[in-house]
């Protein structure tokens, strides 16, 4: 089994290995496997090194080294780093560099993490399979024919293919936890206004939150911990303190109650349905009562987030103008400001991100505005009603992450099918609480085995509980697997 | 109706309601830290040096609200009698132009932070007009778009200054309560007063600190009886009183004629937009339909809702400065003149140093002195270096002396004003500093008797005409006295003693 990345830092601090040792492990297997996989933009060969070797240094000396001492991540190319380019799997942003480090980079280094690269997504996070970037699809490690999940599927993919101890990525619907499911690993979304987001290009603004992608779940409380917290920079950041989540995650809570939600069992793959079938087992076995819940707006949750999603990307995005950075049209044929805009924008974005800015911007218009966006922040109001309730009966919600496993590239060409990947995630985010996806499963009907994650949900701001209880789940149900192709 | 009926307008009634933007003094800008324009420190910033990744929009960015913008916001909606809203929000406003880095304008659209409220406008005649208030909101401006490098050197293209992108803006929205132009410059300069007072603005108009948008039509009564509205027009960004008072009389002119030809009246989608040419002093239309631009606003997901508690306002309310009106009436009850008054009026910083001068010497009492040393050696002085009173360098209680040195005589009108330019220069109390200087009146009888003597003695013809009668003439040999005892002899001790040596006058 792969080592994780609390397991890789106690070792790095104990000078059994150092980060360099660790660093050039993961570059080699990145020159290896990565070529085919596509889950990085950029690797930081020298930067990284040179990182390593100061916190190797540090540890040499015996000086006090920070809680991620010398362990490479990799970062979703959503998120600005000085470091390299940022470019949001977007042709308008081929080249962009930014002048400063997004709040969470600045808490990871003050952390001593190295900086590994920067992972494939889907453009501006939109997508739910990795197909919609610039510079090509990312595969899924355990069945390189299948997606791996999107929108953070670099990250998921090189987590699961060990091509770094621990990466970020962001969730505005289920980009975190939906491709965590697919490619067998953890993937934590944080309480809305846990983590800054300055930093993070925005898509959803009220939806968005950076997260972790590991290898275990007390990998991703570590980097949750590392990360979360206010921040001057973002006014939609709780000012409150951040708990412990480190030193209490073995303590399983002696009674909880784990809630079921009817609306969560069809349209699944038996394998799904088997998977959450074996974490309610392992939860009964560990002494938790199981209830029935109700979230009858499960099945509004898609088409409130269409609405609201694309109504907040289109203003997000219209930044991206070619005026003062990125793509701007070469064509001669830009008689007037508008074709400049026009071309330099049909040039830069791909099509699924032109089709939710057209749909953001019509929702958003006069005379449209109350039947879909007011309407929408209203539905949202009663999702976020629906949740409270449900959690006055259970201490997490269980239920599946995806509907299914990874499926094949190309396969799913209806945007509208593709869109209810994340019927199970996308009220997370609308309610502002938070999930976890963890390893549950696998399905074996495939022609490669493949993984099936289980989805906890918990209230606003219980990371504390949720990962404890994830961490028992985990604990009962054999916790990581590795794919056959990780050499 | 017919072009014959059309003709038949009985009487024209004018009807102005104003938007005015004021470009808030705050330190940063309004949603980052980096420095504002508006500003005095940074009047003079080379193009794009206030600039930072949140002004540029640079990807991953996000606003962060500046409270002081709010508060002096606050402070002009309390003085304007608005009501503070105890929860105001921002609104995105989006649209494409160079100038908007973010692509869409951080406002307040269905929720501002002050809302209602009223002006007594003060009219010529004596009577007062109250003035409806719509609201006052908060948003940022833009930044500035031009064809030429510095210098004025031609460029072919357009450039981009980003110095103003952020600045905090405050928008006042009236009533369409003025009749005349008159009255909506009036109140114009009315409320930039008042800004000044308040210190939330420098308000200086070239350089754009307020700029007025009026929406101008017209209701005329025909002579049957029967009144109809012209379409509603609205001047944009006009930043000078003259343009102002210029834009509403070419608009009442052409609203009329259009009428008479178009027979056009006030309705949905009938507003247009028009700028103003300040050299043909015409107004042009931009933009014929009020809808052409759909904003596609909506509440930024970016920033919390700004709440006001009753500990907040207060500690506002607390902390504004004496408003304007206030502080007229306070003057003219101490006997300040009118021309004084004005030039008090003009200058909130020449009010504030005015007053602490007067507190130094002694009161109220003491403001007609305090006003005649201040206004006159100080104001003079002030002009001619560029400078404030405040930073001529010399002191309220410095002032307070020469005050009080001058109403016991000890100092001479000349001398005052010789000391008052020695202060600027020195920490020294001013009697050390005109002792040194020789400036005390000197009380030796006998040498004022030989000073008046030999002045006598030189203006020959003078003596003869004050011998006759004509009292006028002393001026001369009065200050042929004080030229000759520099600042050591009193204007009027001077004049008692020649008097008595010419044996004339009362």
């Amino acid at each position: 089994m792969i080592a994780d990345l609390v397991e890789l830092r106690d070792e790095i601090r104990a000078r059994k290995t150092t980060s360099r040792v660790a660093v050039d492990g993961y570059i080699q297997r990145i020159e290896k496997r990565d070529a085919s996989l596509n889950a990085y933009h950029e690797v930081f060969v020298d930067e990284a090194r040179a990182a390593a070797e100061i916190v190797d240094a540090k540890i040499a000396a015996g000086k006090p080294v920070g809680p991620l001492a010398g362990v490479p991540i990799a970062i979703k190319d959503n998120i600005v780093t000085r470091l390299g380019r940022t470019t949001c799997s977007s042709r308008i942003l081929e080249n962009y560099r930014s002048p400063f480090d997004a709040t969470v980079i600045e808490r990871l280094l003050a952390a001593d993490a190295v900086l590994l690269g920067k992972t494939n997504l889907d453009e501006f996070a939109m997508g739910s399979s990795c197909e919609n970037c610039a510079w090509g699809a990312v595969k899924n490690p355990w069945d390189e024919s299948r997606v791996p999940g999107g929108s953070s599927g670099g990250s998921a993919s090189a987590v699961a293919a060990n091509l770094c101890a621990g990466a970020l990525g962001s969730d505005t619907g289920g980009s975190i936890r939906q491709p965590a499911s697919l490619c067998g690993v953890v993937g934590l979304k944080p309480t809305y206004g846990r983590v800054s987001r300055y930093g993070l290009v925005a898509f959803g603004s009220s939806l968005d939150q950076i997260g972790p992608i590991t290898h275990s779940v007390r990998d991703a409380a570590l980097l949750y911990q590392c990360m979360a917290g206010d921040d001057p920079h973002d006014s939609t950041c709780a000012p409150r303190p951040v708990e412990d989540v480190v030193t209490t995650l073995e303590e399983t809570p002696r009674v909880f109650r784990v809630g079921l939600p009817a609306q969560y069992r069809t349209g699944n793959s038996p394998a799904v349905d088997q998977a959450v079938a074996r974490a309610v087992d392992a939860f009964r076995a560990l002494g938790a009562t199981i209830v029935d819940i109700d979230l009858p707006l499960t099945d509004v949750g898609i088409s409130t987030y269409y609405v609201i999603a694309p109504a907040e990307a289109s203003s997000n995005l219209a930044r991206f103008d070619g005026i003062r950075y990125g793509h701007r049209t070469k064509s001669k044929d830009a008689a007037d400001l508008f074709d400049l805009y026009a071309q330099s924008r049909a040039e830069g974005f791909g099509k699924e991100v032109q089709r939710r800015i057209v749909l953001g911007t019509y929702v958003l218009s006069a005379g449209y505005y109350d039947a879909y966006y007011r309407r929408a922040l209203q539905i949202r109001g009663l999702i976020k009603r629906e949740f409270d309730a449900a959690f006055s009966k259970c201490d997490v919600i269980l239920g599946p992450t995806a509907p299914t496993a990874a499926f094949p590239i190309g396969g799913m060409t209806d945007p509208l099918a593709m869109y209810m990947c994340d019927v199970y995630t996308v009220n997370t985010n609308i309610a502002g609480i938070c999930g976890v996806s963890l390893p549950a499963g696998f399905d074996e009907t495939t022609d490669r085995r493949l993984p099936v994650g289980v989805q906890l949900q918990a209230q606003a701001f219980e990371e504390p509980k949720l990962l404890k209880i994830a961490r028992a789940l985990e604990r009962a149900i054999g916790g990581r697997a590795t794919p056959t192709t990780v050499a | 109706m017919t072009a014959s009926t059309r003709l038949q307008i009985a009487q024209t009634r004018l009807i102005v309601g104003l938007e005015i933007h004021i470009e808030l003094a705050t330190r940063s800008k309004m949603f980052t830290r980096t420095p504002n324009q508006a500003h005095p420190d940074y009047f003079e910033a080379a193009p794009n040096t206030l600039v930072d990744p949140v002004v540029a929009a640079l990807p991953g960015t996000l606003p962060v609200i500046n409270r002081r913008a709010i508060e002096m916001s606050m402070m002009v909606g309390l003085a304007l009698n608005s009501e503070v809203a105890a929860r105001s929000k921002w609104d995105r406003k989006n649209y494409f132009y160079p100038d908007l880095p973010k692509g869409y304008q951080i406002s307040q659209y269905d929720q501002p932070l002050c809302v209602g409220g009223w002006f007594d406008l003060a009219l010529p005649s004596g009577a007062t007009k109250r003035i409806g208030i719509v609201r006052a909101h908060l948003e940022e401006d833009t930044g500035k778009l031009g064809h030429e490098l510095p210098g004025g050197l031609p460029f072919d293209g357009s450039l981009v200054d980003l110095n103003r992108a952020g600045t905090p803006l405050l928008e006042v929205v009236t009533e369409p309560d003025f009749a005349t132009a008159e009255e909506v410059v009036l109140f114009a300069q009315e409320l930039r007063n008042l800004c000044r007072f308040l210190g939330v603005t420098e308000g200086i108009m070239q350089k754009g600190h307020m700029r007025f948008e009026p929406n101008v039509n017209l209701a005329l009564t025909l002579v049957d009886g029967t009144e109809v509205r012209t379409p509603i027009s609205e001047i944009k960004n006009l930043n000078s009183f003259r343009s102002v008072r210029g834009a509403i009389d070419y608009e009442v002119e052409r609203q009329a004629k259009e009428w008479i030809a178009t027979g056009r009246e006030q309705g949905r989608g009938m507003k247009s937009t028009r700028g103003w040419d300040d050299e043909k002093m015409v107004t042009v239309l931009q933009r014929e339909k009020e809808d052409a631009h759909d904003y596609r606003y909506f509440p930024d997901p970016d920033l919390v809702p700004v709440e006001v508690d009753a500990a907040w306002l207060a500690a506002v309310r607390s902390e504004m400065r004496e408003l304007p009106w206030t502080r007229r009436d306070r003057y003219i009850a101490a006997g300040i003149g009118e021309k004084d008054l004005r030039q008090l009026m003009d200058l909130p910083s020449l009010c504030d140093f005015f007053d602490a001068a007067v507190d130094a010497a002694g009161g109220t009492s003491a403001s007609a002195a305090v006003a005649k040393i201040v206004l006159n050696a100080g104001a003079r002085r002030a002009n001619e270096s560029g400078k404030s009173v405040a930073q001529l360098g010399i002191t309220p209680g410095q002032i307070a002396e020469l005050v009080a040195m001058r109403e016991s005589g000890s100092i001479s009108a000349q001398g005052a004003d010789q000391l008052f330019g020695l202060a600027c220069e020195s920490s020294d109390s001013v009697s050390e500093i005109a002792t040194r200087a020789g400036l005390l009146v000197s009380n030796d009888q006998g040498q004022l008797e030989a000073w008046v003597d030999a002045a006598i003695a030189a203006n020959a013809q003078a003596a003869e005409d004050v011998r006759a009668g004509k009292l006028a003439a002393i001026g001369r040999i009065v200050g042929s006295v004080v030229k000759a005892a520099g600042g050591s002899v009193d204007g009027k001790a001077a004049q008692a003693m020649i008097i008595k040596r010419l044996g004339g006058g009362p």
